[in-house]
């Protein structure tokens, strides 16, 4: 870590120039990516980033300033132009933040086998092991590209309130995407686990066993797979399925600063406004929850990039609008308190209302009891395409792996079953919820001006779904 | 600047590397959002980074250094860890200097802008003036100052400046616009101009009615366009096709479009992505990628070009090539004779969340956003809201029928990646697809 007095001086020196609240946070983050590409080793990308970001309010103006030469000139430099650019803005109505009481404070994730302890040698060969498993697979998989990424996060955040918290965190990614060939046909998948925590990520996500079950599901989808069936039916979503849903149409939705208009021209606005709370959107088995605080979920943190406690979010709970993702100002103009959902990607970028870990909630139900009541439907495992419009109301999910439900047994596999349906008709077929939680789909999750594509797990239970339209 | 690059590559060349890239960039940008017709944030970066790109034998490291107070002893690291990775059977080495570069020049009037508010304004008031309640966007001022060295004899210093403004206007969450202005001159930046388009075409879009599925004729406006110009060349990576993540693979030669179509990829030419060399050194050019609809090239590094028996084409990134500025060949037509051939259609003005199915087909979906207007006999007679284009890249280019004579340079934020020339566009029959009741 770099001279950390410099951090403190930040946010001083920013007072003194007229700044009505300043934080400095200074991040240094070691990145490694191993890119295997049909077995060969194309590069290996290895970055350290670290630098300061000063945000201040000054004038009732927002500013914010970035810089990597951590000398007390240039610090000092930022400082100055960042006051002056906050006060430039000539506001209307000001911008301020809902109140927090300073936190110190020092937390980490802890690793069972730390990343800076593995050889490079041992993380290169995790990969070519699973890729040369798959090449022994008696079927073509003509194009493998992984990409396993390690970051490891030191932070040190200060706020002009008096906060100050250091923090530490590691996180593991396994990133893989696979063509199988069959008869002139192909399947593709694209997946992506994450993992806070250290090197056991790779057995504890049982990532061997997981790409070569995926490799073996896309052959018999070719083999086997028949065109998915079209018309209202039943369908079974399993929790990558639920996890990208409670991720597209319940968190995005529930941003706060999407909500008020902020991301308007770039990830969009929401179906949701501030009167929506309390409004039913779903059936009473739905909760869906976003959780900083779940341990080993790669967006794990238990303090925000505002200093704010994590805790968990009830985001649609019984199936009703129940909570936003807050930061200090949205919490402002909306009149409650943040529920510490500030995060940047980096240290060169503002903080702003984010995702952590999103998932279905799970309840009681087992997955073979849900597919035991369906007489005619599809269980969809996994999904490729997907998208959802910039309302967040119109969203489409792809199958990757599907199957055939018949008379309540799984039976052929279907290709691309399509799901395209509104949210309020989603969320609101949702008939049982099972107890099989999964948090370890992670997604790159897309946002803000510059880009923040910020470490995000999808995840939860099982669901079941009466009634629907499937093509 | 200079020296930092040329310290890391002797440094990697003394510690027994056969080639080394440093590309070192000092960043100036400055930036402002606004949203509610207000700014909420204003950004300024000062920094510095060399990407880095070394080999021991045939072991391919890649980093950016953000230190430069540490520089040799992180690439002593670097090399250790070349030394303990694998070898890489396809690197074919960097291209081979010296080059001849064009001297850099630049606005001085972008260098020195300090304050942005009065473009924000100037669009937003625009907008206004149109009918918009609420608009939101960015402006931004790019600078960037790049001092490369190779192992190979390149040796190129660039600057690269320009202005750029983003503009979302709405009537309300379902009635709205989007305009974009770019430019390397001061001069020739109007951004009250996207902010008279994204306001008009808000006004337009007042009270949609949800759309239909079923094949319809489209006119593509700029914005959109660009996008599916985008994934042309972002398919068209040599390393993308033989990732498997590009329906290109095999069809070089082979017609991918209709004979409307020529993309043309030059980082040479005046735009807003214009940079005078690749990551290898390699000065930027022209390349048609797809030639009256033909599939001419696919983009290329070193190493991807001796894979495919051919050169490269200037295109190299740190690991894989991209496209640098894209350019969609005018047509003949003029925007009314666009529409005018459009007798039952759709014209669509914006898009998001461009997903495939399957890269190696085509197979893709997108959500048009913002102004959606249903077309009869070249007229607009309705707006509509919640469909999705669903349909085959492949098909989609083949389907073009005419391109308007003028061309708009667009950029836009998760959708338009690459700084692109885009015309109006009409193509035929095109999948509609929209949520189930």
């Amino acid at each position: 870590m770099a001279d950390l007095d410099l951090v403190d001086f930040a946010v001083d020196y920013a007072r003194q120039k007229g700044a009505t609240y300043a934080e400095a946070r200074f991040e240094h983050q070691t990145n490694e990516d191993f890119i295997l590409k049909n077995s060969v080793l194309d590069a290996l990308y290895f970055g350290e980033d670290a630098g300061i970001g000063v945000r201040v309010l000054a004038n009732g103006g927002l500013g914010f300033g970035a810089t990597n030469s951590m000398t007390k000139g240039d610090v000092k430099a930022l400082v100055e132009d960042t006051v002056k650019i906050a006060k430039a803005a000539h506001r209307k109505d000001p911008i301020s933040f809902a109140p927090e009481k300073p936190v110190v404070t020092n937390w980490s994730v802890p690793q069972v086998k730390k990343l800076s302890d593995v050889p490079v040698e041992e993380k290169i060969e995790e990969i070519t092991h699973i890729d040369r498993e798959l090449k022994d697979l008696k079927f073509k998989i003509p194009a493998r590209y992984f990409q396993q990424s390690n970051k490891q996060i030191d932070k040190y955040f200060v706020n002009s309130e008096g906060s100050k918290i250091r923090s530490f965190s590691p996180r593991v990614r396994l990133f893989y995407f696979l063509t199988v060939a069959h008869n002139g046909n192909v399947e593709q998948t694209y997946q992506n686990y994450g993992w806070s925590g250290g090197w056991e990520a790779l057995n504890e996500l049982q990532m061997r066993r997981r790409v070569i079950d995926e490799a073996k599901s896309m052959e018999n989808s070719l083999e086997h797979g028949k065109k998915s069936p079209e018309g209202k039916m039943d369908l079974v979503a399993g929790p990558q399925v639920s996890g990208i849903a409670a991720h597209e149409s319940c968190g995005h939705p529930t941003e706060a600063d999407r909500v008020l208009g902020r991301e308007a021209a770039q990830a969009g606005k929401s179906f949701i406004t501030p009167a929506s709370i309390g409004q039913r959107v779903g059936s009473p088995v739905v909760n869906v929850c976003d959780d900083p605080t779940m341990e080993h979920g790669i967006a794990f943190y238990a303090y925000d990039d505002e200093g704010v406690k994590a805790r968990r979010r009830y985001l649609y709970k019984d199936g009703i609008i129940n909570e936003f993702l807050q930061n200090r100002e949205t919490a402002a103009i909306l009149g409650t308190r943040s529920n510490g959902s500030a995060r940047a990607t980096t240290y060169n970028v503002e903080a702003i209302v984010r995702m952590a870990n999103t998932f279905v909630e799970p309840k009681d139900w087992g997955l073979e009891e849900m597919i035991s009541g369906v007489k005619f439907g599809v269980y969809m495992k996994s999904f490729m395409e997907w998208n959802i419009d910039d309302k967040r109301f119109n969203g489409k999910y792809v199958g990757r792996e599907a199957y055939l439900i018949e008379n309540g047994e799984v039976t052929t596999p279907v290709r691309k079953t399509v799901i395209e349906l509104t949210t309020p008709t989603f969320w609101g077929a949702v008939d049982a919820v099972g107890k099989d939680l999964e948090i370890f789909h992670a997604g790159f999750c897309g946002k803000s001006d510059p880009g923040q594509a910020l470490d995000a797990a999808l995840g939860g239970a099982s669901m079941r779904l009466r009634n629907v339209y499937l093509r | 600047m200079e020296d930092y690059a040329e310290r890391i590559v002797d440094k990697a060349i003394a510690l027994g590397c056969q080639d080394a890239v440093a590309d070192v960039a000092v960043n100036r940008s400055y930036q402002i959002r606004f949203a509610q017709n207000q700014i909420v944030i204003s950004n300024r970066w000062r920094e510095t980074t060399a990407s880095v790109f070394i080999v021991y034998k045939k072991r391919v490291v890649a980093s950016d250094i953000k230190d430069m107070t540490r520089i040799e002893a992180q690439v002593e690291n670097l090399v250790k860890i070349a030394k303990v990775s694998q070898e890489n059977p396809d690197y074919a080495g960097i291209a081979k200097g010296p080059f001849k570069y064009d001297r850099p020049s630049v606005d001085k009037k972008i260098v020195d802008l300090m304050d942005g508010s009065d473009h924000v304004q100037a669009a937003v008031n625009a907008a206004i003036e149109e009918g918009a309640k609420e608009c939101a966007g960015s402006f931004w001022k790019y600078d960037e100052e790049h001092f490369l060295r190779t192992s190979n004899g390149a040796r190129g210093v660039d600057r690269r400046a320009s202005l750029y403004l983003s503009i979302r206007a709405l009537m309300s969450l379902e009635s709205s616009g989007h305009g974009v202005a770019c430019a390397t001159k001061a001069s020739q930046f109007d951004p009250e101009k996207a902010g008279h388009k994204a306001g008009k075409i808000a006004a337009l879009a007042k009270n949609p009615v949800g759309g239909e599925a079923g094949k319809f004729d489209i006119v593509f406006d700029p914005l959109i366009f660009g996008s599916l110009i985008d994934q042309v060349g972002g398919r068209a990576g040599a390393w993308t096709v033989m990732a498997g993540l590009s329906p290109y693979a095999k069809k070089l030669g082979k017609k991918v479009a209709s004979d409307a179509v020529t993309i043309i990829d030059d980082g040479s030419a005046d735009s807003i992505g214009r940079k005078r060399f690749d990551a290898e050194g390699v000065p930027t050019k022209k390349h048609a990628i797809v030639n009256k609809g033909i599939l001419k090239t696919y983009l290329h590094n070193t190493s991807t070009a001796k894979k495919f028996k051919t050169r490269t084409t200037g295109n190299a990134g740190l690991i894989s090539p991209d496209a640098h500025a894209l350019f969609c060949k005018p047509g003949t037509w003029t925007r009314d004779e666009i529409f005018e051939e459009c007798k039952d259609g759709l014209w669509l003005t914006n898009t998001w969340y461009t997903r495939y199915q399957s890269y190696v087909t085509g197979d893709f979906s997108t959500i048009p956003r913002d102004g959606i207007f249903r077309i009869k006999n070249g007229e607009v007679v309705g707006t509509w809201k919640d469909i999705r284009l669903t349909d085959n890249l492949i098909n989609v280019w083949k389907s073009v029928e005419g391109l308007s004579k003028n061309v708009d340079q667009v950029q836009w934020w998760g959708e338009v990646y690459v700084p692109t020339f885009a015309p109006y566009a009409l193509a035929r029959d095109i999948g509609i697809t929209r949520s189930a009741e």
